[in-house]
């Protein structure tokens, strides 16, 4: 069996093949995968060829052969995997001379597509078309299933999750990464070894890309975090070109002498990749001969990753930023209400700005369908931070779903010691991967002793053992209670931090402020707590990173414990900053002698800080209504007449854009605290039309009109007709708005509108975008063509007059 | 002012106008934070061309039907084909400050652009350094979307390529690239040292466009 040899048997991989079907004729552009059926005898003699070399694994001739990729009017997808898996079988009967075991490993590729939010291809519409080659291969006889090449986290994630749940094959993987160490979509070792090892792959590994000297630093690297047997599969040397041609020139020697190196490293199985030849893995075997390996050793790293980045928590503290949750806070609730996203996501960037390195994230409230919201919630927030996440939900569906969709290894939060608990949380930690947060309670409830809190702690990781969930992957919370009503409970909370932390050796997190509920001036004594609870061995406080109190011990102790080397971390927050007052953000103090700019010089000029300030000044002597009339309204009517002259430009209008929006905001908490209403506003609809990836012109035009008043409901880009015209109706929509960049997109527009016209003929069509005229824009059928994004805002002002 | 500088106050649209010192720091911010976060990469090879009737050329395995591409082509033998990328963090930037800062994702926008052809020049630079030592000499760089060239041929081209494999450009459904901040192009080979600097703007019929060069 595979399974067993792996990690405890050298085992060869075999070498390339492009290479090798180009010499044998095949052309340039051509299906490589088609050569199955029409080349039978070519391909069995070049697997032959590997056999006899001495390759003991050797991979099926399907790297392009998924549905996305591979379109072939003449063969089936099927057809071609049965004939790759039988030419391998074939030829292991042919050249294989001294009775070893081999396999036949289903060669799975890339789909040649990038999936959202960086592409356009869907996550599930990636699984099912690994999924339909991964269950043919498995019928076809294949030993195990080999994905490769890959260099993008959430594809491979993708693909591994279609082999573990439609097979019952090993599944090994190798991925492409660069000099630097980093995979072309930005992930970096730590963060690919988290994720697939939190998969469960049988092995790990690199592929392509390089030669096997350039490796060397990357598989030293991926020792240092993997606990699961390695591959090295290298090109022979960097890709050359010669007359235009791409060619590499490592000799069969030069490659088994560094393969050696790479063995010495601890490599476990090991092959070819582009260039290399049954020569290349001939001497690799000679010179190798079966030597005894070992396993990588087991890491005691408890990591989170996202796509981008791993975070590890026995370094040194972290911060998880907390302020993505709705338990006392009025503003996000109706924020999740209304489905407002942007509100949701800046509040991740401004954690995220602000020193976090683990967001938290909850969406739960009654009566809001949290499964989806939460699945929403985190694809939109690794669209624009690179931060792991903190899935924090109680309701099990949603915590699937999330787990489902995430790109990394995410942090759970949480299990806890009720059999129920950890029944419902463990199957799902051990099928999607992740770092699970363990809460002392059970159903006995919260002990008040420290013991019994690690008890039940020991509890937890004994029964996640039982799910090969591995103590490194639990992360205890010994729980904070409020000491306003629970005198002494901090002690115990303290106790239990350090018992744990001894007796288990594992990480910890904490709700920090949860201590100082029903106490004055809060931020003293949560500031306070934390620090101690830093000392007892806090390694992940869950806490508001804006909180300067907070901030502060956060620093001071990294600096006092010599975990910020030479206090770099400290001096870059706090240099120039003077006392026991001062804050990180000085800039409103060198900015002093601006503050006499009025409201509507502040918004002219595009200046944020001050139109923030003269708003606030203002609204202590008039009526919020009363400036944005006088001020505000008179301020952007100035900057958009001076646009449409040709006297101001885009960027000037924008950031006089931003800085009335942070005016308005302003206002509307003035108008909120007194209890006015804001008048109801006319909603428009803005999409980018299917097929179309820009959306900045969509964006620009949606930052005019909120400033305008207007109620944007911005569908986002590479929207479906069908969508578009679903929300027109069901939001009673009078005005759409459509952008569109390409020609070739404009034909989408054309049907969105006739669609429309169809379904909700009272509603009108403005459009926009580059290549747009007026011509092209009637031929179209559009109510009216914006020039610029400011001849949007006015004919919005006409449609709603009427 | 360097070139991408004036480049990337061309792409926001300030044509012969002076520009603001507001706008200017933002532009040069901008920079800084782009060079911190893209990952530029740039891949290319070179196929034999043969200019076929009715306006046909074949690069390759690239079959082509255009007028403005044959004509840029017109007595190359062999043509370089290339594809450059900014990578996606740029594309994250962008995401993210659309959300917080309309004025920094414009800036940002037309700085990436001209940051990637300032890299593809520079790179275009060593080709030609390159090819003259075989006597070859450049043509003008041209990319599909351009005149007629389609943008349906990015797929063979990213194909002939190996684009999505080594550097990291991917096509969406609509024959868009992804990044956003990558490009392809074609350059002629010709044996024949002809002066044409011109390209882009100055070959171009729309004379009335904010964006126009005036050199």
């Amino acid at each position: 069996m595979l399974i067993e040899r792996l990690g405890r048997e050298l085992l060869y991989f075999d070498g390339g093949m492009g290479t090798l079907l180009q010499a044998k004729g095949l052309k340039p552009g051509e299906l490589p995968e088609v050569w199955n059926l029409t080349h039978r005898e070519e391909l069995v003699d070049i697997h032959r060829q590997y056999f006899d070399a001495g390759s003991d694994i050797v991979l099926t001739n399907t790297f392009g052969a998924n549905a996305l990729k591979f379109h072939d009017s003449q063969y089936e997808l099927k057809e071609i995997i049965d004939a790759a898996v039988a030419n391998v079988k074939k030829a292991a009967t042919l050249g294989v001379h001294d009775n070893r075991e081999v396999y036949t490993a289903l060669d799975v590729g890339p789909t040649g597509k990038l999936l959202k939010p960086m592409g356009d291809l869907e996550f599930e519409d990636a699984y099912k078309a690994f999924k339909e080659v991964m269950q043919y291969g498995e019928a076809a006889g294949a030993d195990l299933i080999h994905i490769e090449t890959m260099s993008d986290t959430y594809e491979v994630k993708a693909a591994i999750l279609a082999a573990k749940e439609n097979t019952k094959l090993p599944v090994t993987v190798t991925m492409i990464f660069d000099e630097k160490g980093k995979l072309l979509t930005g992930g970096d070792v730590p963060s690919v070894v988290a994720m697939l090892e939190g998969l469960r792959v049988d092995a790990l590994g690199i592929n392509c890309g390089m030669g096997p000297k350039q490796m060397i630093p990357i598989l030293k690297e991926i020792m240092e975090y993997a606990s699961v047997p390695v591959i090295v599969k290298p090109n022979a040397g960097l890709p050359k070109q010669r007359n235009g041609e791409v060619y590499y020139d490592v000799s069969p020697e030069e490659f088994a002498d560094t393969m050696n190196k790479i063995l010495e490293l601890g490599a476990c199985a090991i092959g070819g990749c582009c260039g290399t030849t049954p020569a290349h893995i001939r001497a690799m075997t000679q010179m190798a001969d079966r030597r005894p390996v070992r396993k990588p050793k087991d890491k005691e790293y408890t990591m989170v990753s996202s796509y981008g980045r791993a975070v590890v928590l026995n370094r040194k503290p972290v911060i998880i930023g907390e302020r993505i949750n709705p338990t006392g806070k009025k503003r996000f609730k109706q924020a999740l209400k209304d489905h407002d996203m942007d509100y949701i996501l800046k509040e991740g960037i401004a954690q995220q700005d602000k020193g976090a390195h683990i967001l938290d994230v909850n969406v739960g409230l009654p009566d809001i369908d949290e499964v989806s919201l939460m699945r929403e919630v985190v694809c939109e927030l690794q669209s624009v931070t690179s931060l792991p996440l903190q899935i924090d939900t109680v309701d099990i569906k949603a915590m699937e779903a999330a787990m489902r969709i995430y790109n990394g290894k995410p942090m759970i939060n949480s299990v806890n010691g009720k059999k129920e608990s950890m029944d419902a949380v463990f199957p799902l930690v051990q099928r999607y991967g992740g770092t699970v947060v363990a809460l002392t309670i059970d159903e006995d409830g919260i002990p008040q002793t420290a013991e019994g809190r690690i008890r039940i702690a020991g509890k937890i990781i004994e029964e996640a053992g039982k799910y090969g969930i591995p103590k490194k992957d639990i992360v205890v919370d010994v729980l904070t209670m409020t000491i306003s009503s629970e005198p002494g409970s901090a002690r115990v909370t303290l106790d239990a931090l350090k018992g744990v932390r001894e007796k288990y050796g594992v990480c910890t997190v904490l709700g920090v402020s949860n201590i100082s509920f029903g106490l004055p001036c809060r931020p003293v004594i949560n500031a306070n707590f934390y620090t101690m609870a830093l000392q007892n061995g806090l390694s992940a406080g869950i806490i508001n990173p804006s909180s300067e109190d907070m901030m502060r011990s956060y620093y001071s102790f990294c600096a006092l414990m010599n975990y910020d080397i030479n206090c770099e971390e400290y001096i870059r927050q706090y240099a120039g900053v003077t006392g026991t007052t001062g804050g990180r953000n000085n800039a409103s103090v060198q900015q002093a002698g601006s503050e006499s700019l009025t409201l509507k010089e502040a918004v002219e000029k595009g200046l944020k800080e001050e139109a923030h300030h003269a708003a606030i000044e203002l609204s202590r002597t008039q009526e919020p209504l009363e400036i944005i009339n006088q001020y505000l309204i008179p301020a952007l009517d100035v900057v958009g007449k001076g646009f449409e002259k040709g006297t101001v430009f885009l960027p000037q209008l924008l950031m006089s854009a931003d800085a009335a929006k942070i005016a308005f905001a302003v206002l509307k908490d003035v108008l909120a605290k007194k209890g006015g209403k804001t008048r109801q506003k006319e909603k428009v609809v803005l999409a980018t039309v299917k097929g179309d990836i820009h959306d900045i012109g969509k964006n620009i035009v949606k930052v005019l009109l909120e400033n305008y008043s207007f109620d944007v409901i911005d569908l986002g880009k590479d929207v479906t007709p069908e969508a578009i015209v679903e929300c027109a109706v069901k939001e009673d929509i009078r005005l759409v708005g459509l952008s569109a960049l390409m020609t070739t997109t404009v034909v989408s527009m054309e049907e969105t509108i006739r669609l429309l016209r169809e379904k909700k003929p009272d509603c009108k069509v403005m459009v926009g975008g580059a290549v747009l005229n007026q011509e092209y824009a009637d031929m179209i059928g559009a109510d009216f063509y914006g020039k610029d994004a400011m001849q949007s805002v006015y004919y919005a002002q006409s449609v709603f007059q009427n | 002012m360097d070139i991408r500088t004036k480049e990337a106050i061309r792409y926001l649209g300030y044509g012969s106008h002076a520009i603001d010192d507001g706008t200017l720091a933002l532009i040069e911010s901008s920079f800084t934070e782009l060079d911190q976060t893209a990952d530029r990469r740039i891949i290319y090879r070179i196929f034999d061309v043969s200019c076929k009737e009715d306006d046909c050329v074949e690069i390759g395995s690239l079959s082509v039907i255009s007028k403005n591409l044959s004509k840029n082509l017109k007595g190359c033998k062999s043509a370089v084909i290339l594809g450059a990328t900014m990578g996606t963090g740029v594309d994250m930037l962008l995401r993210k400050y659309a959300l917080t800062d309309m004025a920094r994702v414009v800036v940002l926008q037309a700085c990436a652009a001209a940051s990637l052809e300032d890299y593809l020049d520079e790179y275009q630079e060593k080709i030609r350094q390159e090819m003259k030592g075989r006597g070859l000499y450049l043509r003008p760089r041209f990319s599909p979307g351009y005149g007629d060239f389609s943008i349906s041929h990015q797929k063979m081209i990213l194909r002939m390529l190996d684009a999505s494999k080594r550097i990291g450009i991917f096509l969406t459904d609509g024959n868009m690239l992804t990044p956003t901040k990558s490009v392809t192009a074609v350059i002629g080979l010709s044996t024949l040292e002809i002066p044409c600097h011109s390209k882009g703007c100055e070959v171009c019929d729309k004379v009335d466009c904010i964006y126009r060069r005036y050199s």
